[in-house]
């Protein structure tokens, strides 16, 4: 082996003059991706969540897991067969939390870390100013969780949405509640209860749209400030009201209060749903999962049977956090990486209007999807069609998905039983 | 000969530094992101540091004046720098509602007033769908003229900024050997002491707070054209406010390159930190930047020109 070092390395050289050096840097080459998430502020836990599923994705693409090979042809491990082989490096940056940080980063791992491609970044604000930057310099930017609607309707040809929107999980509850109809439970009354940022108002106000375009009437909205210190007035108003189904959109610190409020109040409604956010937060299941059974929630996360690509993913993920499970946010930002990876590996170069022509091309099925969505194909404006949310209930202190029927691992119990 | 020698090398690098580091566009915007600090923090020095009237939420003027951009934008479909005229008359008008009750309250009151409005706008704006609510507003999204202000490189940005800070100090330049300079002075020694040798303080507070006001909303204006996008947090949070006033202090307050200086430092090091330990994800950009601040301010209280000024008294001695 020693031996050939020296002509090697003059063969190398020579072909690195003669430009010829390709075959021969390809062994070990490394494809790099660029990362914007919240490493640290407000958000800072959601986006270390992230990171660490998506350096999962990466040591599986890279290294191998010989069941989830199975599944997905890029889990076979040694990089990406179709660029040679190479090896996904991934470079990750941190917006602090503001558009402009985000802005600022994108341009440096572009330029300066010469990224094929961008992923992030978390907050729809800074995927805004990040991924317009993106735009400008021709780079593919992949977004697995911002949700704002104007997003894809920039016009852009480099942005493409993984996640599903506002809209998806309004028809995910819409058609859970037509179920429950049926069934037999009342559904008349509906009361909604949300937070008074950009999340809770616009999501609030998509839920009612498609609820009165579906024949559901929202009579009662409440709409409060997620750092308040007491809900008290807000939950008397609902035991007065008494709605037969209630809607949360809320954060962490507000789900926790307005469960312990209305335990306190003895109130609860025959069906409880609560968006995601807030009652997902691992921090809420772990001290408060006994208080809500029968929860009704959505996610993009579903555990699914045992064997299953998200369960599989989900145990790699756990050894890798150390005892927390995939949730709705990292699943999303695990399964935009796998799109970005599987067009890079079709793409066979690094090139961006390839790797554009790719990801526009893709088409992946629902066995390959970590999230749970029906697969991954993009429209003109770069929103993938057939994200969808999956419902969930929380039965003794986890979350089974009970909705849509070939998803489900669980019936639906009801009424809410709460404490 | 001498005494101009120094400040001509530094404008004429701070002409050809775009040209320098032409391949290196994250060093070219940095750039740009220094002077555009720089002429936040200067605005501020004006009542800040001369006036003394150490204001900690002028993010309003500046959140007036990226909203004002963005929503001509928006709703009448100019080009977001046409709305910098209008975020500055604005903020002249909500300078002069704010002073006039606010000015009269001394010290740490007049500070606590201004967070207060601070924060009051900013939830304002959050409930307000005319200004995008808690989401925030867009520019452009792709440039339909040139007007528009969007390039690939921050070349163009860097000489805009440069062109209005230098404005900015030279119209402060003139304050400051004027009448109103030593109102200004007068008033931040001692108030009491002014008025009783006939300055009309409040008066002359007033006109300062509005002045610092204008340019805050046009930086306000100029940040909007180059990010292409506020929300209530980025435009009216007290994050902005706090930004101005370190840099204005770290490089010494009221006085005429003491804000720019303070960017010089901060903002590098602000992104430089980020570029380096963000990625890692450990929280540690924010405790090499406060640390720095920190020691800053321990061994140089009033600013790093105070080294400056310190020689020249050795010297003088």
């Amino acid at each position: 082996m020693s031996k050939t070092t020296r002509r090697t390395t003059m063969v190398g050289a020579v072909a690195l003059a003669t430009g010829l050096a390709r075959p021969a840097m390809a062994q070990d080459a490394t494809v790099k991706i660029g990362i914007i998430y919240p490493l640290s502020g407000n958000s800072a836990t959601a986006g270390n969540y992230s990171k660490m599923a998506l350096e999962v994705g990466a040591d599986v693409i890279n290294n191998g897991d010989a069941d989830l090979a199975k599944f997905i042809p890029l889990a076979k491990g040694g990089g990406l067969p179709g660029l040679k082989n190479a090896k996904i490096q991934l470079v990750f940056a941190d917006n602090q939390g503001t558009p402009a940080a985000g802005q600022n980063q994108a341009l440096r791992l572009i330029t300066e870390e010469k990224v094929a491609a961008l992923i992030g970044a978390y907050q729809s604000g800074i995927t805004l100013t990040a991924s317009a930057i993106a735009e400008r310099h021709g780079i593919p930017f992949v977004n697995g969780e911002s949700v704002a609607a104007n997003l894809t309707e920039r016009g852009f040809k480099w942005f493409f949405r993984v996640t599903p929107v506002a809209i998806d999980f309004a028809r995910a509850y819409s058609a859970f509640l037509k179920e429950q109809k049926a069934a037999g439970r009342k559904t008349d009354n509906i009361a909604l209860v949300h937070e008074n940022t950009e999340y809770g108002n616009s999501v609030g106000s998509v839920i009612i749209d498609q609820f009165k375009k579906d024949g559901f009437n929202v009579g009662t909205k409440i709409a409060y400030s997620a750092n308040s210190s007491d809900v008290q007035p807000q939950v008397l108003q609902l035991k007065e009201k008494n709605p037969d189904v209630l809607i949360f959109i809320s954060y962490t610190s507000d789900a926790i209060l307005y469960t312990k409020t209305m335990k306190e109040l003895n109130w609860k409604p025959g069906i409880l749903i609560a968006d995601n956010a807030g009652f997902n937060d691992p921090a809420f299941v772990k001290s408060l999962g006994n208080e809500v059974e029968g929860l009704i929630n959505r996610s993009a996360f579903s555990a699914g049977k045992p064997g299953s690509v998200p369960d599989l993913f989900n145990k790699l993920y756990v050894k890798k956090t150390g005892g927390d499970g995939l949730d709705d946010v990292s699943v999303r930002g695990l399964q935009a990486f796998m799109v970005l990876a599987d067009a890079l590996n079709r793409a066979g170069s690094t090139e961006p209007a390839k790797i554009q022509a790719a990801l526009k091309a893709t088409d992946l099925p629902a066995e390959q999807m970590v999230a749970g969505y029906d697969g991954v194909k993009f429209d003109d404006k770069g929103q993938n069609t057939k994200a969808a949310s999956v419902v969930t209930q929380m039965r003794g202190g986890k979350y089974v998905t009970v909705a849509p029927k070939d998803r489900a691992t669980a019936e639906v119990i009801l009424p809410y039983k709460g404490w | 000969m001498n005494r101009f020698l120094i400040p001509g090398a530094l404008l004429a690098l701070a002409l050809v530094y775009p040209l320098l580091v032409q391949s290196l566009p994250v060093y070219e915007r940095l750039g740009a992101l220094v002077l555009l600090g720089a002429i936040g923090a200067s605005a501020w020095n004006i009542v800040g540091g001369y006036a003394g009237q150490v204001s900690v939420g002028h993010a309003v003027f500046f959140g007036f004046g990226a909203y004002s951009s963005v929503v001509v934008y928006t709703h009448l479909g100019w080009p977001p720098i046409a709305g910098a005229p209008l975020g500055m008359a604005l903020s002249v008008l909500l300078a002069a509602v704010i002073g006039v009750p606010t000015l009269r309250l001394s010290g740490h009151y007049f500070s606590m007033a201004t967070i207060a409005v601070g924060e009051l706008v900013r939830v304002l704006s959050s409930t307000s769908e005319f200004l995008g609510g808690a989401q925030g507003l867009g520019g452009p999204a792709i440039p339909r003229t040139v007007f528009d202000l969007s390039f690939l490189s921050a070349m163009p940005f860097y000489y805009i900024f440069l062109v209005v800070l230098s404005l900015l100090l030279l119209l402060t330049w003139i304050i400051e050997r004027g009448r109103m300079g030593f109102y200004l002075r007068a008033i931040k020694d001692s108030e009491r002491a002014a008025r009783s040798l006939g300055v009309s303080a409040g008066r002359y507070k007033l006109y300062a707070y509005m002045l610092s006001g204008a340019f805050a909303a046009l930086a306000g204006s100029l940040y909007l054209c180059m990010f292409g996008f506020v929300d209530p947090d980025s435009g009216f949070g007290i994050l902005i406010s706090v930004k101005m006033v370190v840099m204005a202090a770290l490089g010494g307050a009221g006085q005429l390159f003491g804000p720019l200086v303070g960017a010089l430092i901060l903002v590098p090091l602000e992104e430089l930190s980020n570029s380096l330990l963000g990625g890692q994800g450990a929280g540690l950009t924010f405790v090499v930047y406060g640390a720095i601040i920190v020691i800053i301010a321990r061994f140089l209280p009033s600013g790093l020109l105070s080294l400056l000024n310190r020689r020249k008294v050795n010297r003088v001695d």
